[in-house]
């Protein structure tokens, strides 16, 4: 120990009585998501792979292209002129794998770390923190999905422009898109914060969520027999919505983006909702 | 507890035998440690159920597409079913149709019992005990797997009692004897011991439960989805996508072989493949690294 | 007995432990003591093979912990009482690592009797209380019977019935015969459990000692004196090549000059001593002072000055 005095007299403190706000609650959870290296790995991650990803389609359709005798992936109506629409939102599956996760990790993991009973202690009102979480992840999530739709698209149009695919941001439905690649994204991250606030398990959240957004698609499609709604059940699920949300073409019977977006919204609103109901309730 | 007096233990009285640390001891270890854990109790029993759920979710939808297709033979390319498939012929996948369910949760079972280890510090009572550490991991992949195996069969096998009676009104019933329905029950058993090894070597590896559990789910059940996006991209992609492990896994328990496709010994022995080399893998590193 | 030679651990550039060698011998209690981060833990971990040395060796009874036949035989270790999971009993833990060894229900439920724990045995580990998970860690140590005991903080958390009774267990093992190690920071425990200390700081061994060399070596011997005639007497001991420090008005700290001799020397001059007290060094003390130097994180602020300013004294080096 240094031998220093005890620091100065405590009519010197100017810090009596700050109260809790919405902005500082927010700007904690922004402070506790950015400095955890792991996070910003993960989304530099997701960056990296759904960009590469898109490449890699945009690369495929021109393979398609040059080849004659190979037809359009799509199925019947679709040429490949709109299949290369689709290149900036082709990453989408993997940035929702990784968001999904991401989102359960950073709630989940404040419960098995016990860091949630510090969150709660500092903000007794307890909703707010979790509003701020939510809405942290979201905006983040929305960003990623968005810059990576963007540098997709700017990536593939040298890509495409060898088969003569390449657009413009004005072709139909591009724009949308790209910017609602990131609204999957956040809408996403809304569901898996949900999910972590209500299991307060990493695995189990994780689990749920990517069994929901990928196995349950499996699932549905296995039981089309069962009965004629289930296919029409199936165009509700998250994914199948998220989809729809991001579609430059809307075929006939499926969801528009407008319809699709509103959804996935649903169920992120529903999750989130039931978190806060339960949260109110619960011991921490 | 005796504050004042130095434990009266003879000093000999608890070595029987001074052969120490042997294989099956700590294979018993691990069974211990996986039993104890209320909640892998009731996860295993929870799997179990919905396998057999689904499975009867499927063989229901079976009966119903017969029907209709009965009603209205027209209605066969809309709900998937060519002319000239056997209806009955398909069917016979019903009893490992919930093994798609089976695998996710096993999968995340897996590495969250090697993962949990890692994250609540248990690791380290564990390769005390053990410090040769190879042992302890085998034993715990073998564990793991058994265990696996055994809820796959369950599994598949009730699956195939409860379609019967589903199955029957549209007379699509089948015996034990059907072509390859009791290597597909059999192997359902070994498609989840594949799995669960795979998922003790990447809990393992990562010691992190979140990101090994979305590793395997991601590469069992994203990776395939990826892959069907590029395609295109050049021929070998497509022969290539079926030595994935999801793919293998689906080939192990096929009673019907696709063109071109890998048959159920090729399956098996991908997926095989793939588990031990990841856990020849895990087994190397966990040796090596610090604990 | 556990022997170290060259011991070392280097994380990328960060050196934890710095080419330390030492003998724990059977049959006393050696005390580890050393500030936060100085490497005990770590130490401690390559003993029991949990982190592999960069450099050097370290053997039990001659051989690798890992080399052992039945490792939990030759040593029990509590390194971190937090290293169990959190929603499995207390008894189905020490049934798991028993049953590596072929070690008997019979011994499980003895540990539990000797530990403590019969209350809560059957209970989730997660809801324990610090004490009864270093209970829990003491009774994983002991499940072996083992020869030699490495304990890291066994008291942590314990309350004062625990703390005497790790006491009492520490020496009753090792007049079996037993090798005892144990690193403790609670200096008055240290001071009546050790026989035997190595110190360690930054890395490295600074002493290595009975315990009443490291004692006697802190620091030079201190006397309080009270006197009217300071004038008079002080600049003699000075003489002497003693440090007087000032405390208030008449009352003084002598250095380096022991009672007798101060007394002998006021009663050659006529002087009126009405204070003459040998100050007992502390284990604390002498330990404060050998580490002085040593010490990874220093706290600031609200500290008590010390009550004199002394020469640092090298004391014994291993």
């Amino acid at each position: 120990m240094s031998t220093a005095a005890a620091p100065g007299s405590r009519s010197q403190r100017s810090w009596a009585g700050r109260p809790v706000t919405f902005g500082r609650v927010l700007r904690s959870e922004w402070i506790k998501t950015a400095t955890v290296p792991s996070t910003v790995i993960l989304l530099a991650v997701s960056f990296a792979v759904m960009v590469g990803l898109g490449a890699l389609v945009a690369w495929g359709i021109v393979q398609l292209a040059s080849d004659p005798e190979s037809g359009p992936p799509e199925g019947i109506g679709q040429s490949l002129q709109t299949a290369a629409y689709d290149v900036p939102s082709a990453g989408l599956p993997f940035g929702q794998l990784l968001i999904a996760a991401l989102a359960v990790v950073l709630i989940g993991s404040e419960y098995t770390t016990g860091m949630i009973r510090s969150t709660m202690v500092a903000v007794p009102t307890r909703i707010p923190a979790l509003l701020a979480k939510t809405l942290v992840i979201a905006v983040i999530s929305f960003l990623v999905g968005v810059l990576a739709a963007f540098t997709t698209y700017l990536l593939a149009q040298p890509i495409l422009g060898g088969s003569d695919l390449d657009f413009g941001l004005e072709a139909d439905g591009v724009l949308p898109s790209i910017i609602n690649t990131g609204t999957v994204l956040a809408l996403i991250a809304i569901m898996g914060v949900g999910i972590g606030a209500l299991l307060r398990n990493t695995a189990g959240g994780v689990v749920t969520l990517v069994g929901a957004l990928f196995v349950l698609p499996i699932i549905a499609g296995l039981l089309t027999g069962l009965a004629d709604w289930v296919e029409d059940a199936a165009r509700f699920l998250p994914s199948s919505a998220a989809g729809q949300l991001v579609a430059t073409q809307v075929q006939p019977g499926q969801f528009n983006q407008v319809e699709g977006g509103l959804i996935l919204a649903g169920w992120a609103v529903v999750l989130l909702a039931a978190a806060i109901l339960v949260l109110r309730k619960r011991d921490v | 507890m005796s504050t004042t007096s130095a434990p009266a233990t003879s000093r000999r009285a608890v070595r029987t035998d001074g052969s120490g640390v042997n294989f099956a001891r700590v294979m018993r270890s691990e069974w211990i440690k996986v039993t104890t854990l209320p909640s892998t109790v009731i996860l295993l029993s929870v799997t179990l159920v919905v396998m057999v759920g689904l499975a009867a979710l499927v063989a229901w939808s079976w009966a119903t597409t017969a029907q209709m297709l009965a009603d209205d033979p027209s209605m066969g390319p809309a709900m998937g079913v060519g002319n000239g498939m056997d209806l009955q012929a398909m069917v016979y996948d019903t009893p490992a149709s919930g093994a798609l369910f089976g695998q996710l949760l096993i999968a995340a079972l897996a590495v969250v019992l090697v993962a949990s280890e890692y994250s609540t510090g248990m690791i380290r009572s564990t390769m005390v005990a053990v410090p040769t550490r190879t042992p302890a991991l085998l034993a715990k992949a073998i564990i793991t797997a058994l265990v696996a195996f055994v809820i796959g069969v369950a599994g598949a096998f009730a699956s195939f009692l409860i379609s019967q009676p589903l199955l029957a009104p549209e007379n699509l019933d089948f015996g034990l004897d059907a072509p390859w329905v009791l290597p597909s029950i059999i192997n359902t058993g070994t498609l989840l011991a594949g799995i669960a090894i795979m998922g003790v070597a990447t809990g393992s590896l990562l010691r992190s439960t979140a990101g090994g559990v979305v590793t395997i789910i991601g590469v069992l059940f994203v990776l395939p989805v990826i892959i069907q996006l590029i395609s295109g991209l050049a021929d070998w992609i497509p022969d290539a996508a079926r030595f994935l492990p999801s793919s293998a896994g689906s080939q192990l328990v096929a009673t019907n072989i696709a063109d071109g496709a890998l048959n159920q010994l090729e399956g098996g022995l991908v997926l095989g493949g793939w588990a031990v080399l990841l856990l020849i893998v895990a087994l190397i590193v966990t040796k090596r690294r610090d604990v | 007995m556990i022997e170290a030679h060259g011991l070392s651990k280097r994380y990328g550039s960060k050196t934890a432990v710095d080419n330390v060698s030492f003998t724990v011998e059977p049959g006393k209690v050696t005390g580890f003591l050393g500030p936060n981060g100085a490497g005990k833990s770590t130490t401690m971990r390559m003993i029991v093979g949990l982190d592999r040395p960069t450099a050097g060796t370290v053997t039990i009874n001659g051989k690798p912990y890992a080399k052992h036949k039945a490792p939990l035989h030759e040593a029990g270790a509590l390194l971190d009482a937090k290293a169990v999971h959190t929603r499995r009993s207390a008894y189905n833990h020490l049934r798991a690592m028993a049953a590596t060894h072929g070690i008997s229900n019979k011994r499980v439920n003895e540990v539990i009797e000797l530990t403590g724990l019969e209350p809560v045995a059957r209970k989730r580990v997660g809801g324990f209380s610090l004490g009864m998970g270093q209970r829990l860690g003491i009774a994983v140590a002991l499940l072996g019977d083992p020869n030699t005991l490495i304990l890291d903080e066994p008291v942590n958390g314990l309350d004062p019935e625990g703390v005497l009774w790790v006491r009492n267990l520490a020496r009753g093992l090792a007049s079996e015969g037993r090798t005892v190690f144990l690193s403790s920071h609670l200096m008055s425990e240290m001071a009546v459990t050790a026989d035997h200390l190595i110190v360690i700081g930054r890395g490295r061994i600074i002493a290595n000692a009975p315990i009443q060399d490291i004692i006697d070596g802190g620091g030079r011997q201190r006397t309080r004196v009270r006197t009217d005639h300071a004038a008079d007497l002080l600049p003699v001991l000075e003489g002497r090549g003693a440090e007087i420090t000032r405390v208030e008005d008449g009352l003084f700290e002598v250095s380096g000059a022991d009672s007798r001799s101060i007394a002998e020397i006021a009663l050659d001059r006529r002087i009126l001593l009405t204070e003459l007290t040998p100050i007992q060094v502390s284990l604390e003390d002498a330990y404060m002072e050998l580490t002085r130097d040593d010490v990874e994180y220093k706290s600031h602020g609200f500290s008590q000055e010390p009550a004199s300013a002394e020469p640092v004294v090298e004391g014994t080096r291993a």
